[in-house]
């Protein structure tokens, strides 16, 4: 099992990737935009971390999501158990 | 030669004839539904009598708003048919499409006056002041634009689509039909584009998913930048429109991609190699400046 923190980190790296510069994330409740990530690059984070994970998250879950938190949640429900 | 004709004829397809020939039955097919399914009369098809009295200003604002990115339009389709001239179908197509595009402006400005919430003089003054600017190509390839023009149709469409609703709310039969008939024409030049896009998956996969990864990632509306108080009509549109970042992508990016055949992810595995390239080359920029995506909070 994949601990909540990995994912954390996880997505912190490839969010920095995305975004080319450094990204720190105050809470898991801090807002995605906020970070200065766009729509776009939310969806790369995702595959990205769907790539990593090796799960695959429907694009109608995507809908609705704002917080770092929410976007761990979908990944991390995803994961085998 | 007859459309039958036209849509029938075998053509040899080989290399740019063939691609010639794949864009000519694109246009020959979608010119002839237009003509049997899709055209309008600005003034005899608008139920004029049915213009509310009482409607919120916030409605006539946002029709203002489509007549002033509309207004653009000499700058659209002289570009657009610039862009596309050596392709037959496509070239066609520009020149239907701005023939469409003219009477969204027309029926638009009609409303205005009619309704008696804007006068002749204050739809010319802004007319006056839309021209002191110009758009410009916001990408220099024509496939670039094809893809470009896909997500602005689609997007425009979901526009009109809730402005239709709103329109229907405030009991406003004149303006719901107009922006359901420009809605109609807005998704048929989506499904064109789609078509084109289509044609050039098959023909160069790799470059076109590069094309449709740089082109979302940079996109932004028609209007931005040119059109007087753009962020503050914008505001007023998504409090009325309820447009926003999920609306995009559920309705415009998701759907697209999904018509095209195109996955998610194979758009972020050309984004992250981009990236990689670019990171070799020493962090080179990308080709266009990074641009709010369509539907982000402003």
């Amino acid at each position: 099992m994949i601990a909540r923190d990995e994912l954390l980190v996880k997505f912190r790296h490839i969010a920095s990737e995305v975004a080319e510069r450094e990204v720190t994330i105050p809470t898991e409740g801090t807002a995605i935009a906020d970070l200065g990530i766009d729509s776009l690059a939310m969806l790369e984070i995702v595959g990205a971390m769907e790539r990593e994970f090796k799960v695959q998250i429907p694009d109608d879950q995507l809908v609705g999501i704002t917080t770092v938190a929410q976007l761990v949640d979908l990944v991390q429900r995803r994961l085998p158990s | 030669m007859s459309l039958d004709l036209a849509l029938g004829t075998p053509v040899r397809e080989v290399g740019e004839t063939a691609l010639q020939a794949r864009m000519y039955r694109l246009y020959a097919g979608f010119f002839d539904k237009a003509e049997r399914e899709r055209r309008w009369n600005p003034f005899r098809d608008v139920p004029w009598d049915k213009v509310a009295e009482d409607v919120p200003e916030a409605l006539c604002y946002n029709a203002e708003t489509f007549l002033c990115v509309e207004a653009y339009l000499p700058d659209y389709a002289s570009n657009h048919l610039q862009v596309v001239r050596e392709v037959f179908g496509q070239t066609w197509f520009a020149a239907n499409w701005a023939y469409e595009e003219s009477k969204h402006s027309l029926v638009l400005m009609e409303y205005l006056l009619r309704s008696g919430r804007r006068s002749q003089e204050q739809v010319f003054d802004l007319h006056q002041r839309l021209m002191g600017a110009r758009w410009q190509l916001p990408f220099p390839t024509p496939r670039m634009m094809t893809i470009y023009g896909c997500f602005q149709e689609q997007a425009t469409f979901v526009i009109y689509c809730k402005q239709e609703a709103f329109a229907q709310k405030c009991g406003d039969e004149a303006l719901r039909t107009i922006f359901r008939l420009i809605a109609r024409d807005e998704i048929a030049h989506a499904r064109f584009y789609e078509d084109v896009i289509r044609v050039h998956l098959e023909l160069d996969r790799p470059g076109t998913l590069r094309d449709i990864a740089h082109v979302a990632k940079h996109f932004q509306m028609p209007g931005v930048g040119i059109v007087p108080d753009y962020d503050a009509r914008i505001a007023v549109m998504r409090d009325e429109g309820e447009i926003d970042r999920d609306v995009f992508l559920q309705k415009v990016y998701f759907p697209v991609l999904k018509y095209l055949g195109v996955e998610r992810a194979e758009l972020v595995r050309v984004l992250a190699e981009d990236r990689r390239a670019r990171a070799a080359l020493g962090n080179a920029p990308p080709l266009a400046p990074p641009l709010p995506a369509l539907g982000d909070p402003a």
